[in-house]
Parts: structure tokens; C-alpha cells; sequence
């Protein structure tokens, strides 16, 4: 058995053999391009070559100084923030609805659960949809209530885009949070709250002192995972706004793209996107520092 | 606070019978106000879908009444004749179909191979490489775009579906590696053995026992990649420039930067076609998670 053992997860060749191909692939479509983009934005590339003149971090120290990219960078700031912090407590809300038993569970869980599934492009139309100005059903509810007297301009006007981007962007992404915090919900013992209920406790204390402890070391980690994607998320805000009006929306990945391909100073995008990639590297440390400790725990 | 509690101690001292009907009043009004909330909840989460749904049915002059009407009080399927006859939706439909699937397939293949190494072998540096699949899932599409573009350009891949294909796989590929080896941690490596004792080789061995096995994972991490291919749209939007070769994302944002208001019906009709693949193979997936592991050889051990 033991001789079998060995011929079995000792075969060296067939370990890299059938590793080979994966490592090939992301080493072109992963490993490649990232040294790439160092090389890029150490050059003064322009429309029509792929190289230019070396210019050391020329590209750098103009990104750092750049109104735009500050205010690119504030803007990120608030989308991250404001997306996931609203993400994180309405997942939590919803995980803790859809834990209890009632009847149509499994109609409100798929219906909970539709916006994750639906293609941002898909999302995007009907939202653009509804809050258009004139024939958008959000406006003209607003006006027949009563809220405002002439229609809003959600995404065309500079007071409102950011809000409504983080608005539909936590319509489509907050069931991820949802799910997995359903599946820690669901895994706490239940006699923890029978015996807490015999005690006399309350609902609140019960959710304060059992269900919050339970559930926080994965609702960190689904945060910081969510913080991460909605870091460098770009089509929906580029369909909503195309980061616009006058930059009010635009984040780090939609200014790379707008630098790369709509003004083609690719060494100069490709600095921006490494600053960002740097702020990205932080956090992805912390994911994989925090994924260890749990599994060290377990 | 504590009236309330003085009057529940002194509930407390009179017959049991009213006790019950004051807890089944406080049951019943707590679970009215816990169905209004999930009713709340459903409403305002569902309603986008439900309107696209709905309007993708409303005949041109009920799409821009002011206020709309909830309901169509003529239902047609004018809107999806349209997207038919004047758009090219159907060719987008058919490269969305290439990219996606061409993408999971690879990533399937290439990436079931890699994780079965990753989940059978413990040599240097094979541990490591899961990490570095997972790094390369959260890599920012923008990061290796302007790479990817040159290389395309200088292959003489710009605007064809092979250069999506291939720049999806990017992605896909590591979702794959990442999830199929966690489905295959989950196969005993003595099934394996077992069946190599009979006279199976090692290929055998993995084609005929661990691979159908984890049928249900490799089945769905196929519907993850597929939907994230088929949602991609940076890399469409920066490879792709003929109309011939663009794929719905792509094709649908098209229509939504002319915003042309007479065509509101049209693209909510393309939204939701563009959705139908997307629900279908989810419903697949929950049926195949369901049938789970324990159909197959593990009641053996």
C-alpha cells in the first residue's frame, strides 16, 4: 500500500505536466502584461507605437501631482466607501431576513438574490431606463408624490451622479454579501440561541451577542473581498456615466481607460494604473493575511 | 421600558388563558411587520427586473406616457420583432456564444488538468500556485488591458473573437484552477487508488473516477465562467471595432451611448434576451448541486 502510495503522489513529471499549461496561460495573459505596464509607464508612448523615449517616473511624478488623478482618486474613495459600507449592512439585513422561515422563502431568496446574476450591461439599461428625465418611472413618481416639482437629472448632473452610480451599483452587487453571509448564519448552532432565549434574552441581545460574533470574522473578509472588486469595477460606472458629467464619476480604472484610449498616453494610463494597482496590493495583503489567520483557527 | 415590564409581571399573576391571547397577539403583530418588511424588500429590490420585464411588452406610445402605466393595456411583442429585424443582435448573440463558450472550454480543460495537479501533488511550488491563481482573479482588468491591446494589435488579432477568447481566459482560467481544485480536494485519493489497483492508468483512473466525481463543481465553475465571459466588456470594448464581430454587452452599450429615445423599448427587449442565458444555466446549476456527490462511488467507502 505504501509502495502504492508513493508511485501514486510521487510522480514529479505528471505534477508539472498537468500544471504546465495553466502556468503557461496566466504567465501570457497575467504575468507578462503586469511587467509590461511597469515598462509602459516608464516610456513616453504615444498614438501609434507601443514604445517611446525612456523617461524614468517622469510618468509618475506627473500622475501624483494631477488634478485629475486627485480627483480621480477621491471619487474612488467614495465609491468604495459608500458601495460597501451600504452593501456590507443591507447583505447583513437581508442574510438575517431570509435566515428565518417563513412562507415564499425561496421566491424572496431568488428574487433577492436576481440582481448578482443579471449582466451589468442588462442592469445598467433598465436603470438608465427608470431614471431617465422624461419618461422614467422614478421621476414621475417623485413629481405625482410630490418629492420634487420638475424631474431630476440622476446621472447628468454633478450633485447627483455619484449617488446614483452607488445606488445601482448596490442594487446589483449587495446579494453577493447576502450569500455569503447567509451561509454563516445558517451554520450557527442553534441551541446557542434556545439557551440564551431560557435565559431571557432579547432578540437584540441574542443578535448582539451571539449572531454578531458568529458572523463577523466572514463579514470582514466579505467586505475586504467586495472592497477589492469595487476598487477596480469599471464597466458600470462607464456605461452609467462614462464618468462623467465634467469628471464627477470618474474613478482610478475609468481615468486609465479614458488616458489609454480616449487620449492614447498609454505611459501616462499605465502609471495610474499601476499607483492603483498599488493601493489594490495593500489591500489584497490584508485579504490573504486575514484568509490565513482563519484558517490557522479552524 | 419598565411600566411595560411592571404590567407584564403583573399579567403574569392573572389566568394563564389571557397570557396566551397577549402572546398570540405579540406573535401575530410580529410576524405581520416581518412579512411587510420582506414584501418592502422584495418590491424594491425586484422592481427594476419586473419593469424591464414589463416594458419590454408595451407597445411604443405606453412606453413614454407620462405617468406609465403599471401594467401594458396592450401587450405586444412588436419590441423583440424590432430588435430582430433592425438590429444585429443575433450576430451579437452568436459571438457572445464563441467568446463565452470558447473561454470556458479552455479554461475547463487547461485549468482541470492544473487543478487536479494542484490538488493531488504537494511538490515545490504547486501549494504556492493556487495563490497565485487567486492573485491573478483579483488582478484589475484595467492593469492588463493596455498590454493585452498591444499584443493583439501586433498579432494582427485586433477585432476578432480569438483575441476575446483567449484575453477572457485571463480570468476564467484561474476561477477554474481555483474552485475545480477545492472540488477536487473533496475526492478521496484512495477511490483513485483502488481503481489503479484493478489495472487502471492514472489517466483512466481521473477520467473515469475523480473527474465525474466532481461533475457538479466542474458543471458549475463552467456557468461561472461562461457568465463572466459573458458579461466582459472592457476587453470587447477596447479589442473589438466592426460591428461583425462586437458581442452583446458591447453591441447593447452601443445603443445606450446614442440614447436614442425611441429605441427604449428595443434595448429593454435585448436586455432581457440577453439575461435568458444567464437564468437558464443558474436554474441548471441548482439542479446539478442538488444531485450533489453521494450519487456516485463515495457510498462505497
Amino acid at each position: 500500500m505504501s509502495n502504492l502510495n508513493q508511485s501514486f503522489s510521487g510522480d514529479r513529471f505528471l505534477a508539472y505536466a498537468a500544471l504546465a499549461p495553466s502556468a503557461f496561460v496566466m504567465l501570457l495573459l497575467a504575468g507578462v502584461p503586469t511587467v509590461t505596464v511597469f515598462v509602459t509607464a516608464m516610456q513616453n508612448v504615444g498614438i501609434g507605437s507601443s514604445t517611446g523615449p525612456f523617461v524614468g517616473l517622469d510618468n509618475f511624478e506627473w500622475a501624483i501631482h494631477d488634478r485629475g488623478m486627485r480627483n480621480a482618486l477621491t471619487n474612488t474613495f467614495i465609491w468604495v466607501f459608500g458601495s460597501v459600507s451600504i452593501e456590507m449592512v443591507l447583505g447583513l439585513g437581508m442574510a438575517l431576513l431570509l435566515n428565518k422561515t417563513f412562507r415564499g422563502r425561496g421566491v424572496a431568496r431568488a428574487i433577492i438574490l436576481a440582481p448578482y446574476l443579471v449582466p451589468t450591461v442588462v442592469a445598467v439599461l433598465t436603470w438608465r431606463y427608470m431614471l431617465h428625465d422624461i419618461v422614467g418611472v422614478v421621476n414621475s413618481i417623485l413629481v405625482q408624490v410630490g418629492l420634487i416639482d420638475r424631474p431630476l437629472l440622476f446621472l447628468n448632473s454633478t450633485g447627483l451622479a455619484m449617488t446614483s452610480v452607488i445606488v445601482i451599483g448596490v442594487w446589483k452587487f449587495f446579494p453577493f454579501a447576502v450569500i455569503a453571509l447567509l451561509g454563516i448564519l445558517q451554520a450557527i448552532p442553534q441551541e446557542q440561541y434556545e439557551a440564551a432565549r431560557i435565559d431571557g434574552a432579547s432578540a437584540f441581545q441574542q443578535f448582539w451577542r451571539i449572531t454578531l460574533p458568529y458572523v463577523l470574522p466572514v463579514f470582514l473578509l466579505t467586505a475586504l473581498l467586495r472592497t477589492i472588486w469595487t476598487f477596480h469595477k469599471f464597466e458600470i460606472i462607464y456605461l452609467l456615466t462614462g464618468g462623467g458629467p465634467l469628471n464627477s464619476t470618474t474613478t482610478l480604472p475609468i481615468l486609465v481607460y479614458l488616458k489609454a484610449f480616449s487620449d492614447f498616453e498609454f505611459g501616462r494610463a499605465a502609471a495610474i494604473s499601476i499607483l492603483t494597482f498599488g493601493i489594490l496590493a495593500v489591500l489584497m495583503a490584508a485579504y490573504f493575511f486575514l484568509i490565513r489567520r482563519a484558517e490557522k483557527q479552524q | 421600558m419598565t411600566t411595560s415590564a411592571l404590567n407584564s409581571q403583573i399579567g403574569g399573576s392573572t389566568p394563564p388563558r389571557r397570557n396566551y391571547e397577549m402572546a398570540d397577539i405579540h406573535y401575530l403583530s410580529g410576524r405581520i411587520m416581518f412579512y411587510l418588511l420582506v414584501l418592502t424588500a422584495v418590491t424594491v429590490i425586484g422592481f427594476p427586473l419586473f419593469w424591464m420585464l414589463i416594458c419590454s411588452f408595451k407597445p411604443g406610445t405606453e412606453l413614454y406616457t407620462v405617468p406609465p402605466n403599471i401594467l401594458p393595456q396592450v401587450w405586444t411583442l412588436q419590441n423583440y420583432r424590432d430588435l430582430f429585424q433592425q438590429t444585429n443582435f443575433l450576430t451579437y448573440f452568436k459571438n457572445s456564444l464563441i467568446v463565452a463558450g470558447g473561454a470556458t472550454f479552455l479554461s475547463l480543460v487547461i485549468g482541470g488538468f492544473g487543478a487536479y495537479s494542484l490538488s493531488r501533488f504537494r511538490f515545490f511550488g504547486i501549494r504556492g500556485f493556487a495563490n497565485v491563481a487567486l492573485v491573478c482573479y483579483m488582478l484589475p482588468e484595467v492593469l492588463i488591458v493596455i498590454p493585452l491591446y498591444s499584443y493583439v494589435v501586433k498579432l494582427g488579432l485586433a477585432d476578432t473573437l480569438i483575441a476575446l477568447v483567449i484575453a477572457n481566459t485571463a480570468f476564467t482560467l484561474p476561477l477554474a484552477l481555483w474552485f475545480m481544485r477545492s472540488y477536487f480536494n473533496a475526492i478521496p485519493i484512495s477511490l483513485e487508488e483502488s481503481a489503479m489497483i484493478d489495472g487502471c492508468t492514472r489517466f483512466q483512473a481521473m477520467m473515469r473516477i475523480t473527474v465525474p466525481l466532481a461533475l457538479p463543481g466542474i458543471v458549475s465553475v463552467g456557468v461561472f465562467s461562461f457568465n463572466h465571459a459573458w458579461n466582459e466588456f472592457l476587453f470587447a470594448l477596447v479589442f473589438t471595432s466592426s460591428e461583425s464581430n462586437k458581442t452583446l454587452p458591447l453591441g447593447l452599450a452601443t445603443w445606450i451611448g446614442q440614447d436614442n429615445i425611441y429605441s427604449w423599448g428595443m434595448l429593454l427587449a435585448g436586455a432581457v434576451l440577453v439575461t435568458v442565458p444567464v437564468v437558464f444555466f443558474y436554474l441548471l446549476v441548482q439542479r446539478k448541486l442538488v444531485t450533489g456527490l453521494s450519487d456516485g462511488g463515495v457510498k462505497g467507502e
